[in-house]
């Protein structure tokens, strides 16, 4: 025996060698080895033998030597895979209703989810196609205004110049009008007139917003200040072809503005997913010619966009940027900051100065929602696969007894949920594809379904996801049963178990609850606003744009609209009424503050629009024609009253853009824009020329031929235009089509909500009857009614949903609470929403497992006794 | 000609374990060719060898008696089957009748 301490070859290469050899060969190669090793050390010593040895192990590391990756015995993976699915298979035959309960609940989960996920993309994608994305700024203004940081995104038509030649950071300062200030502007060619929306703006537009140009280049299409660029639909309806409709020549015309203009770009339609729809562009310097003197610090005429250098910090910049505009005129009440173009849509919000969610809001609401319907129906899963853990009990036994171990029988229900959540998905996938059309039109998008890779990313990811949570719980808690208490079939459910069961099932009824609560709420809030009193009759008014040959003849084209039968009066205004107009701060008057600015609201319309608005006088008169004195007067809202702190208000004088005003009336308050915004002060000044809208108040009942004969007069001034009009009431319910979309939407989650979570305690009914079917039996047979036995059975469940119910009330409330106090007008949390919304879960819970328990109660005895 | 093509060092290797007749185990195989042909083997290249022999059915092997040296571990010792020495001697026909049909001036430099 040779085998001295020092001439043993290195551990570390012979358990290598030990590692990786297959084990079939290992005891003669090793053997080879330890020879070789040892005749080497007496021929050439010890220290050339172990590199010789290391030598020899590495060169034996080939294909043909190492073991299997499968190891060393043939394990059969595949064959407990097969035999694992082969008894979901008969599982899911056996229990059928488990099985449907599972399938329909776990796949109408999966598809909401699927949906809130298209609808999530979709909502994060808004404005997120420029090229230029993380480059691309948007300049807004805080104004302080009576001790409070209000945000607009108006900003001075002179400043993107002033930040591009001053503000090294800023490499394009760029000026754009939004699209829906001008509404629909008329274009005409040679042959025909279309109406369109537009906007003005920078020479440079295209190369900051990368809407691609099929015609024309991105640099030079607004160069030319007699350019326009215009959209590819645009150009097919103006000239037939895109291609023929470069270097064409274009009338347009807006108010008293006209120009010639020849096309010298053709864009790409802008996509849906875009903030700013329009179909063509002007260069700004048209607009600023149209501003004349207007273009001054005070003057919040234009939006700024600004390109920022790669890598600038954007807080820091914002802090040097604030002081920017009170440098350049110091009474200025303006802070300038930047934020990322794309976070318009979604973080639109400020509340004094602070970015305060917005749409944002709506995102995450329904990303929890999906999360929360997933969750409900994954309950299901878990309490109907551990509730049948008992029917399931001998095979768990005889698998334990024959030596399955507690690995095995784990992936054998993971395998299960796995089985079940796969076959899930692809039920809902289908249902995604049928549903979707329909969800578009609720939802206003267009989203196509596609199978995408990061669809399917998610799609695994869920399926994992599902798979264990669903899963787990039960492959744990079946897996651990002990093998004799089992075959001797002394099982008894565990404290625990119950206790986690009943848990499960009241975490699903508080969310169903909490869901019910929020769609009565939401519900109503959305009616509350729509039907709000806004201080005037909205029905029966019509409002077109003052366009074309109307600009130059208003006034006998107001003189003509009243006197055609149906038209009960008419109007003109510079405001378009509901989705707000100018404003100014340029409002002083005696007792005033001069430190603290105060906005109001500005309203200039013609005589009689007052009249046709239908808002009620409270004090003084309305604008007069026998009076030609009126156009130096002022109307004020009540609001303004209270803000000015005007005691007698008639007859007093304000100073309106360095002129004195005397104010002649007061209307009551009513919504001058937008209902999300509280009612502000306002002003109504008389001027005969510049309007922007008509307003027309019909009589009811014959609103078909009042408009044609409205549009045949129309059309006396302005052949070949189309008439354009809408009613107000209409506009009102395009303004909340968003939260109507919301509120139908959350209908629609909030009951598929409520079935899952019905679908479960349906099983766990079904599944608890026929349990116990044999004390029912013995309970019958000694005289129990059938009332008796429904409260035994039902006991159990009113508890839990009794308990659920105290659980979300307080919860949905200042869930709502919070969700309410954004509106500016809002409907009070009155108690019965929450006793409603917990009835109803209560009645529809009642009548799920009324229904199975009765049917467990009137069963005849002897069917359940007789059997053993 | 056979269906049972070997190798250089295929046929090197079966002839090898031919020539120690029932003494053919890894070492001892090395050792042989080391010294007869005055090339240095791995184990790892004879292993692998050894083992595609043995699958394609030319080769046997069963372990010996465990013995003290080499750390107690047994030797695998391997025989030529009958499908071997066909082979063999297939192989070397096939040389021989290409000897024999090379003329003499081909060879004689």
């Amino acid at each position: 025996m040779r085998s001295h301490d020092n001439i043993q070859p290195s551990k570390f290469w012979l358990r290598f060698f030990r590692w990786f050899c297959r084990a079939e060969y290992k005891e003669d190669i090793e053997g080879d080895l330890l020879e070789r090793f040892e005749a080497n050390a007496e021929n050439h010593g010890v220290q050339k033998a172990k590199r010789l040895f290391k030598k020899d192990v590495l060169k034996l590391f080939r294909p043909s030597i190492i073991r299997k990756l499968e190891g060393n015995q043939k394990l059969n993976y595949y064959g407990m895979f097969k035999h694992n699915l082969l008894v979901s298979y008969r599982n899911f035959l056996r229990y059928k209703s488990a099985f449907l309960i599972n399938l329909i609940g776990l796949s109408t989960g999966l598809a909401c989810t699927l949906l809130i996920y298209l609808w999530v993309t979709d909502e994060l994608s808004v404005d997120k196609f420029h090229k230029l994305d993380d480059q691309l700024f948007q300049v807004m203004l805080h104004h302080e205004e009576s001790g409070t940081l209000n945000t607009q995104e108006d900003t001075q038509a002179i400043l993107a110049e002033a930040l591009e030649q001053e503000v090294p950071e800023i490499e394009i300062g760029l000026q754009a009008t939004p699209s829906f200030w001008f509404g629909k502007m008329p274009l005409t060619t040679s042959e025909k007139t279309i109406k369109a929306s537009g906007r003005f703006a920078g020479k440079r537009y295209f190369e900051l917003f990368t809407f691609p140009l099929i015609y024309g280049s991105a640099t030079s299409a607004l160069v030319n200040k007699e350019s326009i660029a215009i959209s590819e639909s645009l150009a097919t309806s103006l000239f037939g072809n895109p291609e023929k409709a470069m270097g064409q020549n274009i009338k347009w015309q807006v108010l008293e503005f006209s120009k010639d203009l020849q096309v010298s770009g053709v864009f790409e339609d802008v996509p849906a997913n875009s903030t700013e729809e329009f179909d063509f562009v002007l260069p700004f310097d048209i607009f600023a010619d149209m501003l004349g003197e207007g273009k001054h610090w005070g003057n919040y005429n234009a939006l700024t966009y600004v390109k920022l250098a790669k890598g600038t910090d954007v807080d820091q910049l914002n802090e040097k940027l604030a002081p920017f505009v009170k440098e350049k005129a110091p009474k200025s009440n303006v802070t300038p900051f930047v934020r990322p173009y794309s976070d318009k849509y979604l973080y639109s919000n400020y509340e004094n100065g602070v970015q305060s969610g917005g749409r944002i809001e709506y995102v995450r609401l329904f990303s929890i929602i999906s999360i929360f319907i997933l969750l409900i129906a994954c309950i299901n899963f878990m309490n109907l696969s551990t509730a049948k853990a008992s029917r399931r009990t001998k095979e768990i036994g005889v698998k334990k007894a024959i030596g399955a171990r507690r690995e095995a029988l784990i992936w054998q229900y993971l395998e299960e949920a796995f089985l079940m959540t796969f076959i899930s998905i692809l039920v809902a996938l289908v249902l995604v594809v049928l549903i979707l059309p329909q969800f578009n039109v609720i939802t206003g998008k267009q989203i196509v379904f596609q199978l995408s890779s990061n669809l399917l990313i998610l799609l695994f990811a869920i399926l994992v996801i599902t798979g264990l949570i669903a899963g787990s719980y039960p492959a744990l808690y079946l897996s651990g049963f002990k093998v004799t208490t089992i075959l001797k079939g002394k099982i008894k459910n565990s404290l625990g178990e119950l206790w986690v069961r009943k848990g499960l099932v009241v975490f699903q009824f508080t969310l169903s609850v909490v869901l019910i609560a929020a769609v009565l709420v939401v519900s109503k809030q959305i009616e509350f606003v729509q039907n709000k009193n806004i201080g005037y009759n909205k029905e029966n008014l019509i409002l077109f744009a003052n366009e074309g040959k109307v600009t130059e003849n208003l006034d006998t084209f107001i003189d003509q609209l009243k006197n055609t039968p149906g038209v009960i009066n008419a109007g003109g205004t510079q405001h378009t009424i509901i989705s707000g107009g100018s404003y100014t701060t340029d409002v002083h008057w005696p007792e005033k503050n001069e430190d603290v600015q105060t906005r109001f609201g500005n309203m200039t319309v013609t005589y009689d629009f007052i009249e046709t608005l239908g808002v009620d006088i409270i004090e003084g008169r309305s604008f007069s024609r026998e009076l030609t004195t009126d156009i130096s007067k002022l109307i004020i809202n009540q609001e303004a009253v209270k803000v000015m702190r005007l005691i007698n208000p008639i007859g007093q004088t304000v100073r309106l853009w360095g002129k004195d005003m005397q104010i002649i009336g007061v209307v009551e308050d009513f919504n001058f824009s937008s209902l999300h915004e509280p009612i502000t002060p306002m002003f109504f000044k008389l001027e005969d020329q510049r309007m922007m809208n008509i307003l027309v108040r019909i009589e009811p009942g014959q609103e078909r031929n009042t408009i044609d004969r409205i549009s045949k007069l129309y059309k006396e001034y302005n052949a070949g235009f189309d008439f354009n009009y809408t009613f107000l009431d209409q506009d009102y319910a395009i303004q909340y089509a968003s939260e109507e979309r919301i509120s139908t939407l959350s209908k629609y989650f909030g009951g598929i909500a409520i079935i899952i979570s019905c679908l479960g305690i349906f099983g766990l009914a079904a599944f608890t009857a026929e349990r116990r079917s044999k004390e029912i039996g013995v309970r019958k047979a000694l005289g129990a009614s059938n009332s008796n036995i429904v409260r035994l059975l039902s006991v159990d469940f009113n508890q839990m949903i009794v308990l659920a119910i105290l659980i979300a009330l307080p919860l949905s409330y200042f869930l709502l609470k919070s969700w309410l106090d954004e509106f500016a007008y809002h409907i009070d949390l009155e108690i019965w929403y929450f006793l409603l919304a917990g009835l109803a879960a209560l009645v529809i819970a009642w009548l799920t497992v009324g229904l199975q328990t009765f049917k467990a109660a009137k069963a005849n005895p002897v069917k359940s006794l007789r059997s053993e | 000609m056979g269906k049972h093509n070997l190798g250089e060092f295929e046929e090197i290797v079966l002839l090898t374990v031919a020539i120690l007749h029932g003494e053919a185990y890894g070492v001892a195989i090395i050792d042989e060719m080391e010294s007869r042909l005055e090339r240095s083997v791995s184990i790892g290249a004879l292993q692998t060898v050894l083992r595609r022999l043995e699958d394609k059915g030319f080769l046997t092997s069963e372990f010996g008696e465990a013995t003290k040296v080499r750390g107690g571990k047994r030797k695998r010792f391997f025989t030529v089957t009958s499908l071997g020495k066909t082979t063999l001697r297939e192989a070397k026909e096939q040389r021989l009748s290409l000897w024999k049909a090379i003329p003499e001036i081909a060879l004689n430099d």
